[in-house]
């Protein structure tokens, strides 16, 4: 029973969400915008539970004063303070969420990923070898990418952004359209396999 | 022997010098490259400027957070100043809830700049969970699906909204989308292949590769890529006299030049030094 | 121009200048500036849910309209918590069972729509490609290149005959198409750290315009 009843809500609401598609009658419309608004207020649920595991995790870290556990006083400050100036003073702009959201929250989520220009900087250098016929095209259509899309490659020649251009839109668009064809194919059948019970690993503990 | 250890083994420091001299220096001392316009850019460009004020609201939706904000925020301001100055009624929402303080902050900050009046000539829905249930939704019903906007008002009492019902009330739909949920993700299996809105994108560097089998097809009818498509895009704007402020993705365009020119120097000289102790050895 | 004087521009600038510091090697500024972060974007984020969602999209039609519809979503919602509760924990199966079934339903059609149909479409001849020499030119080798990927990609059966150089093409496309995207994921890195440093030099040190 464990297991079969959420199987079986699976496979029902999966083949009923398949159905409506090609079904455009009124009884069907209705039972997409149930779901649709269900769906909505469950995965919120989802949601609550993620924020109660970092909250958890932070305190858990705090109370057995495992390696770092100093840094997670910051976590759980930071997740306090902004929630209850959050739901206490609102969110629009002006009130003091906007003001910790633009002056610490832009700051520290822009900068972390600033500095992986840095990282990519050094790896390239130190990694990207034409050792093989496929690494130099590699290299080869990178560099007429970016040399095409900046303006600096329009002031070494004008023909280079047209280059860039052709690049993307024959042979890297081949290339992707093929891949989106596998990856979708590979979407599908995933798809087909979760409402049909094929694949189980959703349900968690020994497979039966 | 020696120069091949050299260009073989240039200590990182070194490299994260030279990559924050080139960005800084062009930009104190701008050296002024002119790059050229790209037909995508172009394409969305002129879809927008082709909406008219008596058409029905453009749907922009903010689909990335603070991460991406220097490739992305110049965008979203630009489509908005090109919008308000067109006086073409604009819908914000998001579907990256760390997006949403930026979405709100451009259209304010903008709809000032242009005079514009809440509710009447733009609406900021924010943001709902679900993803693909929000999309779906508004292909029935935007009223359902946002039953009230940001602030909490119900959308209904906003004189802009009369008539938007769903996606048939959308001219066009922009994203400006950086992972996902995003433009090849969600908007466009299940707002523009499901109910057929035309679909446009400004999306980091990173995935706008990834958009061209899209662009081929017409299931996007533009794109804007990266910060240097958000220059293209300002210069438009600025060249049609919709606006005259200040624009910071071109401001960065010099820069931009310098470090592709500075890493890909060091990949040669890796590669060099590379070969140099292969024919050694 | 001048240097910041406002207060909270200096919290950005310091905060920016903690996340640098990383890449002199991992350090308590860096640490620290992490863990705020995180804390920080999901206080945002209940707050942004609480007030975009959970206020008037639940409790609003539930405890103040009385929509008797929204229990049994509510309730699905709620089986979420039985995880924490080990005797009932295999009732957080009945929320994923909806979830996934929901899920996997509407993708099918979806993705079907736009990444197959809509893209074989895009791979057939029209007449617009062949309104020129040019277009029916790079459409060829579009349709070369779309066909020795999918070659390439095929591993079921040994590469014998025309599949092996097929497949062989099929490498060539694959690697421009993966140079493209190296070259675009540099200049987003790159745009990203421009657009920090823009931050410093214009908004705290006023150096720049």
């Amino acid at each position: 029973m464990q297991q079969r009843i959420p199987l079986a809500i699976c496979f029902i609401v999966g083949i009923v969400m398949i159905v409506q598609f090609f079904i455009p009658h009124r009884l069907s419309e209705q039972t997409f915008d149930l779901a649709v608004k269900w769906i909505r207020i469950i995965t919120a649920f989802a949601l609550v539970l993620g924020v109660r595991s970092i909250t958890f995790r932070s305190i858990e870290k705090i109370k057995r004063q495992k390696k770092d556990w100093f840094y997670s006083i910051f976590t759980l400050l930071g997740l306090v303070i902004t929630s209850v100036i959050g739901l206490g003073w609102g969110v629009k702009a002006g009130t003091p969420l906007r003001t910790i959201y633009n002056n610490i929250m832009v700051p520290l989520g822009a900068t972390m990923f600033s500095i992986l220009a840095y990282y990519m900087a050094s790896a390239a250098y130190r990694a990207f070898r034409a050792r093989t016929r496929e690494a130099t095209l590699l290299l080869i259509a990178a560099f007429i990418v970016m040399l095409g899309k900046v303006p600096l490659g329009t002031a070494i020649s004008g023909k280079l952004p047209d280059l860039a251009d052709w690049v993307l839109n024959v042979p890297n668009m081949a290339a992707k359209r093929a891949i989106l064809f596998g990856v979708a194919l590979g979407m599908i059948a995933t798809s087909l396999k979760i409402i049909l019970g094929i694949e189980r690993g959703w349900l968690g503990g020994r497979r039966r | 022997m020696k120069i091949a250890d050299l260009l073989g083994k240039i200590d990182r420091r070194i490299i994260f010098i030279v990559l924050t001299v080139v960005i800084v220096i062009p930009l104190i001392s701008p050296i002024g490259f002119v790059g050229r316009l790209s037909p995508r850019v172009h394409d969305l460009f002129k879809a927008i400027d082709e909406l008219k004020p008596s058409n029905k609201p453009l749907l922009i939706s903010v689909d990335f957070d603070p991460q991406s904000m220097p490739e992305l925020y110049p965008m979203l301001v630009s489509i908005l100043r090109h919008s308000f100055a067109r006086n073409v009624r604009v819908i914000v929402m998001g579907l990256w809830v760390t997006g949403v303080g930026l979405g709100e902050e451009a259209l304010t900050t903008v709809g000032q700049e242009y005079q514009k009046e809440y509710g009447k000539d733009y609406v900021f829905l924010g943001w709902k969970p679900g993803v693909s249930a929000v999309v779906l939704g508004m292909g029935r019903s935007i009223k359902e699906t946002f039953s009230t906007d940001y602030y909490g008002k119900p959308i209904d009492s906003f004189p802009m909204m009369a008539g938007v019902n769903n996606y048939r009330d959308i001219p066009l739909l922009v994203t400006l989308s950086a992972g996902d949920p995003g433009f090849n993700t969600v908007w466009l299996p299940y707002a523009q292949a499901r109910f057929g809105v035309r679909v446009g994108t400004g999306v980091t560097a990173v995935s706008a590769a990834d958009a061209y089998p899209y662009l081929q097809t017409g299931q996007l009818v533009g794109l804007i890529d990266g910060m240097k498509g958000a220059s293209e895009y300002e210069l438009l704007v600025e060249k049609a006299g919709y606006s005259e402020a200040f624009k910071p993705a071109s401001q960065a365009m010099d820069s931009q030049s310098l470090a592709h020119l500075a890493i890909m120097i060091l990949i040669v000289l890796g590669n060099v030094g590379y070969f140099l102790a292969r024919r050694k050895k | 121009m001048a240097i910041a004087t406002d207060l909270w521009i200096w919290v950005g600038a310091l905060l920016t200048l903690f996340i640098f510091s990383f890449l002199f090697g991992d350090n308590p500024l860096y640490k620290i500036g992490e863990h705020v972060y995180v804390g920080v974007s999901v206080g945002y984020f209940i707050s942004i849910t609480w007030h975009n969602f959970l206020y008037p999209d639940l409790i609003v039609p539930l405890f103040r309209q009385g929509n008797l519809l929204y229990i049994i979503p509510t309730i699905l919602g709620v089986l979420y918590f039985s995880i924490f509760f080990p005797k009932l924990s295999w009732l957080i199966r009945i929320p994923m069972g909806f979830v996934l079934g929901y899920g996997a339903g509407v993708s099918i059609p979806a993705v079907l729509q736009a990444n197959i149909i809509k893209q074989i479409q895009g791979s057939l001849l029209s007449t617009q490609v062949l309104s020129r020499w040019d277009s029916i030119l790079w459409y060829v080798v579009s349709l070369v290149g779309i066909v020795c990927t999918i070659i390439y990609f095929f591993f079921s059966r040994e590469r014998k005959g025309i599949s092996k150089p097929a497949a062989e093409a099929g490498i060539v496309f694959l690697m421009v198409g993966f140079g493209a995207s190296f070259g675009y994921t540099v200049m987003a890195r790159v745009s990203l750290l421009i657009g920090r440093l823009q931050f410093l030099l214009r908004d705290w040190l006023g150096i720049i315009k």
